[in-house]
């Protein structure tokens, strides 16, 4: 059968169309990829005050809180404070490798939102409260060098310092032993750190909308976006490790990147965290959680040290992506591109690997590793 | 020359080596619980604690665990753990355990860290010799 030159010419316009039609057809979701989406919200998270913690929430604790944060007088050569690393109009980080204070240190400086959801704080974990993890870098001879009596003199000869203290702990800081001083001045800095939060991302919209089967929800997300995030939930097994709202697991994984600060010297990640927070006094078994009945003590009490605690880190929050680069516990990755390169080309006989077998390249196409920036951008 | 033995160490010696009288194991309270585990009539049954586990979130799990199905022995020593094979890891924490009575314990301070497919192993004891028990359970986000 011979076709006439009209219909031949038909049928090449409707293949033409199926054709552009099969490029540019939106993305779709099917159900259990649409229940692995809304799984990353809602968005925000409701929080509680932190029981260990009896200034958190507390409105003049926060406001104490903010100045002992920008304070240079928390520094031993009042020439630095928290906001010198973590800057507010930088993500609460600082933009850099590692962080500088009085000198530089192994460790890439963290953004400090939504402190609330963490269960551990530092890239190790080796707290177990933010306001034991605001007490390090004030003693961290490489941060601001200070000591509790050194911290308890200052407090005590500054003014405004000393009559913030008085106020939220009902004596000035002289009359305080320089141990209870500093717990204060840290349980202040955790009050006003709770308090920075991010809000809604366009993801969360397109997350809401999904949610609710609202077409106008959804129609705003742009479609690399949507590809990126279909590899999210799919193949590239990306919530694995970074689920939820807050796009972590809040554990420890090591995903195969070196750990030396420096030739000879090793970072030891989780395995350090977890010894440096059972001899802590300031742990949340010790004798300054405000919590009688240490409610939120059950993680520390179990945690479980074992050698392949070596060189993992915590899967950081996921959320305001585009803004904190340098990205990774050492800073090693100047890009969102350089941190999906590492995913997609992922060494398999990495030295480490007897840890996680879960971790295989991914052999991203260019255009696939685009998509994925694109969707983590959206967060 | 053979030294005699102080009396009070020796009566120690004898209580803790000499054979300890077999407990039964509380058998209506194991076939009540929801799981339920058998193997060449080592019976062990379990209940999580919220009965649905979620991920990331602590959990605690009773155990009652029988030696023998007919005579219905308690075990010396019960122990949990768990892990997922195809990840090849264990849990970041060390369940504790809380004793009810012979062959009756619940572990706190579980945790399945990541989704997947999860393995909680049981290990019964009766004396040195072990037997394990196993159960798969998938955990979604
Ligand atoms: C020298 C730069 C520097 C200074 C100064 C500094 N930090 Fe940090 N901060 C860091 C680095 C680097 C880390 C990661 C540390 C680690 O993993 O051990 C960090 C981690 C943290 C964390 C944990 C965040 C998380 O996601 O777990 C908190 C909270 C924090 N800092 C608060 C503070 C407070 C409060 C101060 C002032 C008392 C302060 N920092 C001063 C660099 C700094
Ligand atoms: C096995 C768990 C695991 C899986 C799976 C995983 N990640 Fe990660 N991710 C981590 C850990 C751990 C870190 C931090 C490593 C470090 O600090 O050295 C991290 C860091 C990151 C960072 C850097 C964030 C920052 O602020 O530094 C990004 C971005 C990221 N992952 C995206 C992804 C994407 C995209 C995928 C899927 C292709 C993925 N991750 C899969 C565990 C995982
Ligand atoms: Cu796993």
């Amino acid at each position: 059968m011979k076709l006439s030159r009209t219909a031949c010419a038909a049928l090449l316009a409707g293949a033409a169309i199926v054709l552009t039609g099969a490029a540019t057809a939106p993305t779709t979701f099917d159900d259990d990829e649409t229940a692995l989406i809304v799984s990353h919200g809602p968005w925000p998270v409701k929080t509680d005050a932190d029981p260990s913690n009896r200034v958190s929430g507390k409105p003049a604790a926060i406001a104490y809180g903010k100045t002992l944060f920008e304070s240079n007088d928390l520094s031993v050569d009042r020439q630095r404070s928290c906001a010198t690393c973590h800057q507010a109009d930088l993500a609460f980080a600082d933009g850099i490798m590692r962080g500088i204070g009085l000198t530089r240190v192994d460790r890439n400086t963290p953004a400090l939102f939504n402190m609330r959801l963490n269960r551990w704080f530092g890239r190790d974990g080796k707290s177990d409260s933010l306001w034991a993890q605001s007490i390090a870098p004030i003693l961290d001879a490489r941060e601001l060098g200070m000591t509790p009596t050194t911290l308890k003199t200052r407090l005590a000869t500054t003014q405004t310092l000393s009559d913030g203290y008085r106020q939220i702990f009902g004596a000035a800081p002289a009359a305080h032993e320089a141990e209870t001083v500093m717990v204060n001045v840290a349980k202040s800095l955790a009050a006003f750190q709770e308090t920075i939060v991010s809000g809604k991302s366009s993801f969360d919209m397109f997350r809401d909308g999904l949610a609710a089967e609202d077409p106008a929800g959804i129609a705003g997300y742009p479609e690399a976006a949507r590809r990126g995030l279909k590899l999210f939930v799919g193949k590239g097994r990306c919530d694995l490790c970074h689920f939820g709202a807050n796009f972590t697991n809040g554990e420890f994984h090591d995903i195969g990147l070196p750990h030396f600060p420096e030739p000879g010297r090793v970072d030891k990640g989780r395995y350090g965290g977890i010894q440096q927070l059972r001899k802590s006094r300031f742990n949340l078994l010790g004798p300054f959680n405000d919590d009688k009945l240490r409610a939120t003590a059950g993680f520390t009490r179990h945690v479980r040290l074992t050698p392949k605690n070596w060189g993992e880190f915590r899967v950081p929050s996921l959320r305001n992506a585009a803004r904190t680069a340098p990205y990774m516990h050492d800073g090693s990755k100047a890009t969102l591109e350089d941190v999906v390169d590492h995913y997609s080309e992922i060494p398999e006989d990495r030295p480490h690997q007897d840890g996680e077998k879960l971790l295989r390249p991914l052999n991203l196409t260019d255009a696939e590793k685009a998509d994925l920036v694109a969707f983590l951008k959206t967060l | 020359m053979r030294r005699l033995l102080p009396g009070p160490v020796l009566c120690a010696a004898l209580l803790t080596a000499g054979p300890a009288l077999a407990d039964h194991c509380p058998w209506d309270t194991l076939v009540a619980l929801p799981g339920q585990l058998n193997d060449g009539g080592t019976a062990v049954a379990y209940k999580t604690n919220p009965a649905r586990i979620e991920v990331g979130k602590p959990f605690s799990i009773e155990v009652v665990a029988c030696i023998d199905d007919e005579k219905h022995m308690a075990p010396s020593r019960i122990r949990v753990d768990a892990g997922m094979p195809m990840h090849g890891h264990g849990m970041n924490y060390q369940p504790s355990e809380r004793k009810i009575g012979p062959g009756h314990s619940s572990f706190d301070g579980m945790v399945f860290h990541m989704p997947g497919h999860w393995q909680i192993m049981f290990d019964v004891y009766e004396g040195d010799k072990r037997q394990r028990l196993n159960q798969k359970i998938s955990v979604k986000r």
